[in-house]
């Protein structure tokens, strides 16, 4: 079923149906999915009247700044200001996204083209690993961190979401569509291994690398349990913690931060969407080398 | 002559598998540290009984922990069922949506580019704070009312019955909630679809196939290493979710009333029922995965 229109400079319009189903089906789903950000966004900027409206409204009537002054000034009076949490979590997940890169790339790159001996034995353990529900090791790796003399230091928070076995797993997957004909032809040239790995690998392995960096990120950058459990201080806090601690808890959230709450809210969601934004021209990017692909 | 040319032929192969173990190591300790050391204590803990927190000292108490779970603990089964249900519910509908989502979104509409960005905003407010804050506020709850309301007016709804009304607020809070946790699946089957070779799709146009065949014959195979990271990581997302009743009550019984053998044990008794899940998924799929090895050997190897 198609449809013709004369569109303007003499062209046709082309409309089929299966095109107008797709767009409203499109629409419908990508309105669903963008509500929560709206709703988010706008009660970031909400006055203290229309914050507690019921129902919840979507937009924002006299949009003000005063919540992110708020913030500032009803942490101003504890002895940590907002910006150290926020500085807190920038350097602990920054410290994570790119050693996990590298450690992560260098152990597929291995398993998938090396096949050390114990490796299928390794990739098992990996499957495993991701089955298995990190709440349960929770308290034996407190151990460890606690052995290591790490509590409460950004070492307890970045060393054990490093070896992850979800970010190796999807890196292996893509390993294995990376053509072996070009390793070898760089190993013929006289390349050297670690060179073959940061000048061909790497650069290849862009779109897996951009997602796991993104995934990393947004993971870490939320991660509520593992400070919660490792920091003390709270001058070590990292900024879920630090939401927590200025609605003072979710039960009984004070009335009064309701807007600080929902401005630290909103600044918590601005690195992800800068890093997203920054990163998803590569998530989706095709391969570099799909040309020689089999 | 001959000797010699096994003795090339191995040291290439051991110096292969050195060179495998430098760059896996790094890996290999972070696991062993933060991974495996744990699992095994926890291990020990789910038949153990903790006699002193300071050191914690422990005794083996056998299966007792597991035997509480399944008899002496009336919470533990249904908890478990409900966490069950959910997921069976949530995860194939999860993956299906998040494949028609990709696909739709890999075909040529405008503003493509601003769609993906919006299915992965649910991603980025992260399953923890921020997700927590907005349903505490009642952001699902809002979205239904919405539609509710505006889209489909009241009389509409009223005039089919109330059996149709309740069944459509829970395909659209099901859709809502599918919607928001399938991000992730969405962006991994995208890159997946990207990595196609647009040569494939060419070849089989031109020896006349349809878009169906087009899709069971070359998309299904070339994607089917990302289908099975995809089916996994659904599976294990809905299970650690942090609206799970069951991690809910393994937390509330092993941390906060500190039996944290028991909490181990339920740990176990659920990783066993995932582990059988994900061993059905991999048998199932082991036939149909597309790899660039033919005979589960390196091409240069075969050479």
């Amino acid at each position: 079923m198609t449809l013709k229109i004369k569109w303007f400079k003499g062209q046709w319009l082309h409309i089929t149906l299966s095109k107008v189903l797709l767009y409203i089906v499109m629409l419908l789903l990508v309105g669903f999915t963008v509500l929560p950000l709206v709703y988010l966004v706008c009660t970031a900027f909400k006055p203290m009247d229309e914050l507690f409206v019921f129902p919840p409204r979507f937009y924002v009537k006299n949009p003000t700044l005063k919540n992110f002054g708020d913030l500032l000034v009803s942490l101003g009076s504890s002895a940590v200001p907002f910006t150290r949490y926020l500085f807190n979590s920038l350097v602990i997940t920054s410290a994570i996204v790119l050693c996990t890169v590298i450690v992560s790339s260098m152990g597929a790159y291995s398993l998938v083209k090396f096949k050390p001996p114990g490796g299928a034995f390794l990739f098992n353990l990996i499957l495993m690993a991701l089955m298995f529900s990190p709440h349960v090791t929770k308290i034996p790796s407190y151990m460890v961190v606690n052995g290591l003399g790490l509590v409460n230091s950004y070492g307890a928070l970045i060393l054990p979401n490093i070896a992850v076995a979800y970010n190796i797993f999807l890196i292996k997957q893509f390993m294995e569509q990376y053509p072996d004909e070009l390793l070898e032809a760089a190993r013929i040239d006289g390349a050297g291994e670690f060179r073959i790995f940061l000048q061909m690998v790497m650069p290849a392995l862009k779109p897996a690398t951009s997602t796991l960096v993104v995934f990393s990120f947004v993971n870490n950058w939320n991660d509520y349990f593992s400070p919660l459990i490792y920091i003390t201080s709270q001058e070590m806090k990292t900024l879920p913690l630090a939401l927590q601690t200025i609605s003072g808890g979710a039960a009984n959230m004070a009335v009064g931060r309701a807007g600080a709450v929902a401005a630290a809210t909103f600044v918590m969601l601005v690195p992800t969407v800068i890093i997203f934004t920054i990163m998803q021209g590569n998530v989706m990017e095709t391969m570099v080398y799909s040309g020689i692909k089999e | 002559m001959k000797e010699g040319r096994i003795k090339k032929k191995m040291t290439l192969y051991q110096k292969d598998q050195l060179k495998g173990l430098v760059f896996v190591t790094p890996f290999i300790i972070g696991l062993c540290a933060f991974f495996l050391y744990p699992l095994f204590f926890s291990l020990w803990l789910s038949v153990g009984r903790v006699d002193s927190l300071m050191g914690m000292k422990t005794s083996f108490a056998g299966l007792q922990n597991y035997i509480n779970a399944f008899v002496v603990d009336v919470e533990f089964l249904p908890t478990f069922w409900e966490s069950v249900q959910r997921t069976l519910v949530q995860f194939p509908l999860t993956v299906l949506l998040a494949l028609i989502v990709a696909i739709m979104l890999n075909r040529d509409i405008k503003c493509r580019g601003l769609y993906r960005v919006i299915f992965f905003i649910p991603f980025l407010l992260g399953s923890g704070q921020v997700m927590e804050q907005l349903i505490n506020q009642g952001v699902d709850k809002a979205v239904l009312n919405i539609m509710d309301g505006r889209l489909i007016p009241y009389n509409v709804l009223n005039y089919f019955g109330s059996g149709v009304t309740d069944m459509v607020a829970t395909v659209l809070s099901t859709l809502v909630s599918v919607l928001w946790s399938s991000s992730v699946q969405i962006l991994l089957f995208l890159s997946g679809l990207q990595s196609i070779s647009p040569s494939l799709y060419e070849a089989a146009k031109i020896d006349g196939a349809t878009e169906w065949e087009i899709f069971w014959k070359v998309t299904v195979p070339m994607i089917s290493p990302i289908l099975l990271l995809t089916l996994i990581y659904s599976l294990v997302d809905s299970f650690t979710d942090i609206g799970n009743p069951l991690l809910e009550y393994i937390q509330e019984e092993g941390f906060n009333k500190g039996k944290f053998e028991y909490g181990a044990a339920m740990g176990w008794i659920y990783f066993a029922f995932i582990g059988v899940l994900v061993m059905i998924i991999f048998s199932v799929m082991r036939g149909y995965i597309h790899t660039n090895e033919v005979g589960g050997k390196k091409a240069w190897q075969r050479a």
